[in-house]
C-alpha cells in the first residue's frame, strides 16, 4: 500500500478570542467560511496532506480557545508543536499588542526549535483596520519570524501562510529530512526515525489505516 | 402506452402484449410501494402519537404527582426511574432548578431600607448568603442588582478609553470579560438564530451573562458558560435560570473546571482514567498507545456540559440525569460515548481520534447512548466515583503520569 504521508508534524493555531484562528484554519482545510463560527472550547482538531518538495507532509492543526484562562490548559500543548502561529486581528489594537505575551508564553514552554510565523488576519476589514501593515512587519521582524496578512473572508494568503510554515518546520529538521530522503521507501526507517527524533509520537498508529484516512 | 405514435407502424400484438403486461407490473409496483409508505408514515404518525401521549403521561405524573411532593419522592425508585427516561419539556426547567438547588441561598433581604442604606456591593453580599426560602420575586432583586451593575460596566466601558500600556494579565482577562461575552453570544448555538444579534434570546443570554459576572467577579466569565446559559434560558424563565446557573457554576466540579484549578481538573481526569481502564480496557490501551489523553475531548463536554458536542434534545436528557446525579454522571455519559464508538475508535490514529471526539457525529442515537451508559459500571474495585476521586485527591501521585509535566 502507498504511503499516505512521508512525515507528520503539529502546528498550533494562538491568539485572543475572536481573532479567527478557527476560519483560517477551516479556510484552509476545507475551503469554508462562516461568519457566525462557534466558539472554540479547549481544542479542536483538523489534518491536511501537503506536497513540498516531493515530500508528502501531513500537518495536524492543533486550534485553541483563545481566553486567557484556558492558557493553563492549552500551554500544555505547546510543547508537542512544532510549528505555531501567533493570529492577531487587524481590526484590534488588543490582540496586537497581546501576541508579546504569547510569543513569551511560546518562548517558555515550546520546544527550543519551534517555527514561529505572524499572521494579521481579517485583512479585508479595511474600514477597521486599528494596526498598520507595517506594525506587523516590524514585529515580525523583531521576532525573526515570517508575518502574513491574511483573510479567511476572502482567502488571501491562507495556503501562503500554512504553505510557509509548514517548508520551514522541515526546513528545521532537515537533518532528518535527509535521511528520510536516502530511505523514502523504508517505512520501518522512518517510524523509528521519527520516534527518535520525537518529529511525531504516534507515527506507527498514524501509517496506513485504512478506515477514516 | 396501448398505442404507438401514429406515424410509426403498429405494434406487432406479441409486443403490444408484452409492453402492456410490463405497464401493469410497474403500476402494481408502485402501487405497492404507495401502499408500504402509506403504511410507513401512518407506523410513524402512531410512533408520534405515543411518544407524545407517553410524554403527556409523564408530564401529568411530573406535574400532579412528584412536583408537589418533591423533597419526599425525588429519590424514589419509580421517580429516578421516570427521569432516566428523559423528562418532559414542559417540566424539565422545574425539575433541574429543584435538583440543582439553591445551596447559594440567592434570595433577597429582609427588608428594602437594607438595600437603600448600603452599598449594592455588601447588599449583594447579604443577598447571597443569608438562608432564607427562595421566593421569585427575591430571586428577580438579585438578579435585577448585579444586572444594573454589568450595564453600568457596559455603559463605561463602551467609551473608546485608550489602553493602558502595562496593564497586568489579570485584570486585562477581568476586562475584556464583558467584551468577549459580547463576542460569545453570537457564536453560541449559531444555527439556532435565536441567540444572535436581534434574536429574540441575544439580551437575555448577555444579561444573564453580565450579571453573573457581577455576581461572581472572583470567577468571571470563562468560554463555555455562554452554552450552559443558553440552554438554562431554553427552559427557564430569566431570573431562575440565573439562579440555575449561579448554583450549578458552584458545584465542586464546575468550580474546578471554570476557575481553572488545574491540579484538581488533572485529578477528575485520573479519577475518569480509573473508570476508563475498568470498563473498556482494550480501547483504553489504544487511547495510551496513541497518547491521546482524555484533556483532550473531556474538557469541551464537561465545559459545556455536552451542549456544543450533543443534539440539544440528547444534551437535554443528560443534563436531566446529570442533575439527578451529579458531576459523575457526566464522566459516566463520556463513557458511554467512547463505549458506544469504540469500534470506529479502535482503527483511529491520533488525530482522526482527537478530531471525532472533538466533532462528534450529527446523528447520534439517543437510545443506544442511553443503553451504553446505562451499561457503564461506576465502581472499580467496590470504590465509588466520589471515593476514587477523594482518594486521588488525598494523592495526586496515583494519578495519570502521561497529564503531568
Amino acid at each position: 500500500m502507498a504511503k499516505q504521508y512521508d512525515v507528520l508534524f503539529r502546528l498550533l493555531l494562538l491568539g485572543d478570542s475572536g481573532v479567527g484562528k478557527t476560519c483560517l484554519l477551516c479556510r484552509f482545510t476545507d475551503n469554508e467560511f462562516h461568519p457566525s463560527h462557534i466558539s472554540t472550547i479547549g481544542v479542536d482538531f483538523k489534518m491536511k496532506t501537503l506536497v513540498i518538495d516531493g515530500i508528502k507532509v501531513r500537518i495536524q492543526i492543533w486550534d485553541t480557545a483563545g481566553q486567557e484562562r484556558y492558557q493553563t490548559i492549552t500551554k500544555q500543548y505547546y510543547r508537542r508543536a512544532q510549528g505555531i502561529f501567533l493570529v492577531y486581528d487587524i481590526t484590534s489594537e488588543r490582540s496586537f499588542q497581546h501576541i508579546m505575551k504569547w510569543a513569551s508564553d511560546v518562548d517558555e514552554y515550546a520546544p527550543e526549535k519551534v517555527r514561529k510565523i505572524l499572521v494579521g488576519n481579517k485583512s479585508d476589514e479595511v474600514d477597521k483596520r486599528q494596526v498598520a501593515t507595517e506594525q506587523g512587519i516590524k514585529l515580525a521582524k523583531a521576532y525573526g519570524m515570517d508575518f502574513f496578512e491574511t483573510s479567511a473572508f476572502t482567502n488571501h494568503n491562507i495556503t501562503e501562510t500554512f504553505t510557509r510554515l509548514a517548508e520551514q518546520v522541515l526546513a528545521a529538521n532537515k537533518k532528518d529530512l535527509d535521511l528520510l530522503r536516502m530511505s523514502v521507501n523504508d517505512e520501518i526507517n522512518l517510524a523509528a526515525l521519527e520516534e527518535e527524533e520525537g518529529l511525531c509520537d504516534s507515527a506507527a498508529g498514524d501509517q496506513g489505516k485504512g478506515c477514516w484516512c | 402506452m396501448t398505442s404507438t405514435l401514429c406515424n410509426l407502424p403498429a405494434k406487432p400484438a406479441e409486443e403490444a402484449q408484452k409492453h402492456r403486461q410490463q405497464y401493469e407490473e410497474m403500476v402494481a409496483q408502485a402501487k405497492k410501494r404507495e401502499l408500504k409508505e402509506a403504511q410507513k408514515r401512518r407506523k410513524q404518525l402512531e410512533d408520534r402519537c405515543k411518544l407524545e401521549e407517553s410524554i403527556g403521561t409523564a408530564a401529568q405524573t411530573w406535574n400532579q404527582e412528584i412536583l408537589p411532593n418533591w423533597s419526599t419522592m425525588c429519590t424514589s425508585r419509580r421517580v429516578r426511574d421516570l427521569w432516566w427516561q428523559g423528562i418532559p419539556p414542559s417540566v424539565r426547567g422545574k425539575v433541574w432548578s429543584l435538583a440543582v438547588g439553591n445551596d447559594l441561598n440567592i434570595t433577597r433581604s429582609s427588608s428594602c431600607t437594607d438595600l437603600r442604606a448600603t452599598s449594592q456591593e455588601s447588599a449583594m453580599q447579604r443577598l447571597a448568603t443569608r438562608g432564607q426560602p427562595q421566593v421569585k420575586a427575591q430571586a428577580d432583586k438579585l438578579y435585577n442588582i448585579c444586572l444594573s451593575r454589568a450595564k453600568e460596566k457596559w455603559r463605561t466601558t463602551a467609551a473608546p478609553a485608550p489602553e493602558p500600556e502595562t496593564e497586568d494579565a489579570g485584570s486585562s482577562d477581568r476586562e475584556s470579560s464583558l467584551e468577549l461575552i459580547k463576542l460569545d453570544i453570537s457564536r453560541t448555538f449559531p444555527h439556532l438564530c435565536i441567540f444572535q444579534q436581534g434574536g429574540p434570546y441575544h439580551d437575555v443570554l448577555h444579561s444573564i451573562l453580565g450579571a453573573y459576572t457581577c455576581y461572581r467577579p472572583d470567577v468571571g466569565y470563562v468560554q463555555g458558560m455562554s452554552f450552559i446559559a443558553a440552554v438554562l434560558i431554553l427552559n427557564l424563565d430569566t431570573a431562575d435560570a440565573f439562579i440555575a446557573f449561579a448554583n450549578l457554576l458552584n458545584k465542586p466540579c464546575q468550580m474546578a473546571f471554570f476557575r481553572v484549578d488545574h491540579s484538581l481538573m488533572l485529578t477528575y481526569f485520573s479519577a475518569f482514567e480509573v473508570f476508563f481502564e475498568e470498563n473498556l480496557p482494550k480501547l483504553f490501551a489504544h487511547f495510551k498507545k496513541n497518547n491521546l489523553t482524555p484533556d483532550i475531548y473531556l474538557i469541551d463536554w464537561i465545559f459545556t456540559l455536552y451542549s456544543k458536542s450533543l443534539p440539544l434534545d440528547l444534551a437535554c436528557r443528560v443534563w436531566d440525569v446529570f442533575c439527578r446525579d451529579g458531576e459523575e454522571f457526566l464522566f459516566r455519559t463520556a463513557l458511554g460515548l467512547l463505549r458506544l464508538y469504540q469500534d470506529v475508535l479502535t482503527c483511529m490514529d491520533f488525530i482522526h481520534m482527537a478530531q471525532f471526539l472533538t466533532r462528534l457525529p450529527d446523528l447520534i442515537p439517543g437510545e443506544q447512548l442511553f443503553q451504553q451508559i446505562s451499561a457503564v459500571h461506576m465502581t472499580s474495585r467496590n470504590r465509588k466515583w466520589a471515593q476514587v476521586l477523594q482518594a486521588l485527591q488525598k494523592d495526586p501521585e496515583r494519578g495519570s503520569p502521561v497529564l503531568k509535566r
